[in-house]
């Protein structure tokens, strides 16, 4: 056989056992390097200003054991994946009805860009005075924060498919559903991706700001209680939480991600 | 016997776009027909409306002028959202570009026609099965397109559309994009899945060689508006080594023909 494909001789090299040490080495000394920098800023500056390092642990490893790190990490996990979810779904189900007329685009769009201007954070007393003080407030903010990323990254996935594949799967007699669910749906994958990962830590930033202004638990009701107090460990400890949550779920997106678009060529060792 | 596929007074023009004028016809009184079982090549130079004309009659675009029988009854529309592409899966079409699906494998591509078909069965799933031989992809099954060759490529948007059995299937300078070598490979394997089927076929090519090696027929285009200049019958008798077609006899008589008739 002549016809070799090409990738599997170029391509296909794993990455060397050397090279994997390098990163992870490269890794790890930059974790220290900011670790470092962390501890020097607390010892010049003093705690008030900067909370050492080994304190925000303690009191880490204290939220973990009494209990109240868990309950915080729901309670704004509740908020965050709600409105996650509610404006993902919007986001993606509006650009699909849209596809099919192009005047209606053209009706909503001028909407979609006027509206996405509202400072979201901004509409927050105005909400609590609609909805009280519970979770509701929040879940607006989150759901508006988010809306407008997922929305736009899906609109320009549906106008980037290759129009090529939808002509070829009409001629051979697709339905319109089929096109959608397969061609279209599967070709915007990742810009919906790409979508979710930068709405989610926003998603979980506009609900910790949502619990600055009213709440009574949650990660951002524990940085505001620290703040209100002076105390600067409670306030480190909160944001390290905030950033543990951001990660964890990153990760999970990253795995989703990695699994649905399995088929895509690998390019994790292109060198930009 | 009429005509399986007939083409009268074909003509085009794209629409004008906002302050310009409108354009030119790219095609004008166009005619001809295609026999049940006929493998009609197309000749004509790049820019002479080939695609255009492949896409009106495959109705992935209207036609401005003229009119398209099929089986002897007319479906021309000149609204664009009367079009029905491939007309009721009687029309193949493969496409300059081999448009695979990416996230589909090889197998997963082929049998993309048979799903959305409903026609997914045991019995054409072997079908594919021996196509997928034919073509010498076995092997190959489980790739993604862009692990494949460019020839493979091709192989396999050839056969996603044959394995529905289309009545007529047209083809836009299928294998223009790879190397003279490949190229003839691919031609041998068409004429071999051919003579297994003897589908109707419309191919389009600006290769003079291929129109001669695969046609039982060729029409030549002329340049813009296109219409037909010439149709010569290829006097080569079947079944064709297209390897050593330059050395069969009549070869270089038709090719000579053909070449003083395309501008």
């Amino acid at each position: 056989m002549t016809d070799v494909p090409a990738t599997m001789a170029d391509v296909a090299s794993p990455p060397t056992a050397s090279r994997k040490w390098l990163i992870h080495g490269g890794r790890a000394a930059l974790a220290l390097a900011l670790i470092a920098g962390w501890e020097y800023g607390a010892r010049t500056l003093g705690p008030l200003f900067f909370a050492p390092p080994i304190e925000t642990a303690q009191r880490l490893w204290a939220l973990a054991v009494n209990g109240q790190m868990l309950s915080d990490i729901m309670a704004t996990l509740r908020v965050a994946v709600a409105g996650f979810a509610i404006a993902g779904i919007f986001g993606v189900i509006l650009p699909f009805l849209l596809r099919r007329s192009p005047r209606a685009t053209e009706a909503v769009e001028p909407a979609v860009l006027f509206t996405m201007g509202i400072p979201k954070y901004a509409l927050a007393p105005w909400l609590i005075l609609w909805f009280g003080i519970g979770d509701m407030p929040k879940l607006v903010v989150v759901t508006l924060v988010v809306f407008y990323i997922v929305f736009i990254t899906t609109f320009a996935g549906i106008r980037g498919v290759d129009r090529r594949l939808i002509s070829m799967a009409r001629v051979i007699g697709a339905s319109e559903r089929r096109i959608a669910r397969e061609i279209i749906w599967t070709s915007l994958l990742p810009f919906f991706f790409t979508g979710l990962k930068i709405a989610f830590p926003r998603a979980v930033s506009a609900t910790i700001v949502g619990e600055f202004l009213v709440s009574t638990q949650g990660v951002g009701r524990y940085i505001e209680g620290a703040r209100q107090v002076s105390d600067t460990t409670g306030v480190f400890a909160g944001v390290v939480i905030a950033l543990a949550l951001v990660l964890a779920i990153n990760a999970v997106l990253n795995g989703i991600e990695r699994w649905a678009l399995r088929w895509q060529p690998v390019e994790r060792e292109m060198e930009l | 016997m009429s005509p399986l596929l007939e083409i009268k007074k074909l003509g085009k023009r794209f629409p004008a776009r906002h302050g310009r004028e409108p354009s030119p016809w790219v095609l004008q009184d166009l005619s001809f027909s295609v026999a049940e079982g006929e493998f009609l090549t197309i000749v004509g130079p790049s820019g002479a409306g080939k695609s255009t004309l492949l896409n009106i009659i495959a109705q992935t675009d209207t036609a401005s002028a003229g009119e398209i029988l099929l089986g002897g009854a007319s479906v021309t529309t000149r609204d664009p959202r009367a079009l029905k592409p491939g007309i009721e899966r009687r029309i193949g079409y493969v496409t300059q570009d081999d448009n695979l699906l990416p996230w589909r494998s090889t197998i997963d591509n082929v049998l993309f026609a048979l799903e959305v078909q409903g026609k997914l069965d045991d019995a054409s799933r072997a079908r594919a099965e021996k196509l997928i031989q034919a073509v010498g992809l076995a092997g190959f099954e489980t790739y993604y397109p862009h692990e494949l060759s460019g020839g493979m490529r091709k192989r396999t948007a050839l056969i996603r559309t044959l394995v529905y059995d289309p009545p007529i299937i047209l083809m836009d300078e299928p294998f223009a994009a790879v190397d003279a070598q490949t190229r003839t490979q691919l031609q041998a394997d068409l004429l071999r899945l051919w003579e297994m089927g003897r589908k109707t076929i419309v191919f389009v090519t600006h290769d003079i060689t291929e129109a001669i090696a695969l046609g039982d027929r060729a029409l030549v285009l002329s340049k813009q508006p296109s219409r037909i200049a010439a149709e010569h019958t290829i006097p080569i008798p079947r079944p064709r080594n297209v390897k050593d077609i330059f050395a069969l006899p009549g070869f270089a008589a038709t090719y000579e023909k053909i070449r003083a008739d395309v501008q």
